[in-house]
């Protein structure tokens, strides 16, 4: 469940719309406020159609919203 | 508190409720070596606080069908463990009988339905806490 070597813009990309909400957020991707809280912290790695979800919630590409860092494997 | 926590919630409520009232049902018939019109007044009992739980436990399923894949990655994990459980519960419920009493002796019939509710109530109780544990300790996690 944890990952190590992703991260994510989350957070920056929320108040940069709008300050949009966890809650809304959650909503928009129909998930949770806990399963953005946990991915936003780094404690879950989303799986693949979420991760399209949440960067389509922002309107950018996926690679935006999560980095894969391969430097510490 | 999230769907998934009160689903716990609702399910250890529900088992705890079942099971007592499941051994109680078992130990009265042996105890009155029940026969004929006995077994219809306790089907008739069973059935008076079944038909409630079972709603209860039903919409509870409509509401497992909403949890998102973090939830359900909980949910499973925690399936996985009470499986496990429940197989070393069942083992030393069944084996350490043999060693105290020896296996030349006899137990009771009575006791068998009790092990089998038994065992299925531990699944259900360690599926229920390790959902709620887990849960606690992400939100402690922040």
């Amino acid at each position: 469940m944890g990952s190590e070597h992703l991260t994510n813009n989350i957070r920056r990309l929320r108040f940069e719309h709008g300050q949009m909400t966890q809650q809304q957020l959650a909503d928009k991707v129909g998930v949770t406020r806990q399963t953005i809280i946990a991915t936003e912290s780094g404690r879950y790695a989303p799986s693949l159609p979420l991760a399209f979800k949440i960067a389509q919630a922002f309107g950018i590409p996926i690679e935006q919203v999560f980095q894969y860092d391969n430097e510490s494997s | 508190m999230s769907k998934l926590q009160k689903s716990a919630w609702v399910n250890l409520g529900i088992m705890t409720i079942l099971t007592v009232f499941c051994m109680l049902c078992f130990v009265f018939m042996a105890k009155n070596n029940a026969k004929g019109i006995d077994y219809i007044i306790i089907c008739f009992i069973v059935g008076c606080v079944s038909a409630p739980l079972i709603y209860v436990y039903l919409k509870k399923r409509g509401i497992e069908r909403n949890f998102d894949e973090r939830e359900q990655l909980i949910y499973k994990r925690s399936f996985a463990i009470s499986a496990v459980a429940m197989m070393a519960f069942l083992f030393a419920l069944c084996t350490i009988p043999f060693f105290v009493v020896g296996g030349a002796n006899v137990v009771k019939v009575l006791y068998l339905p009790l092990i089998f509710y038994s065992a299925l109530f531990a699944a259900q109780f360690i599926h229920s806490m390790a959902i709620i544990i887990q849960c606690a300790m992400e939100e402690e996690n922040g």
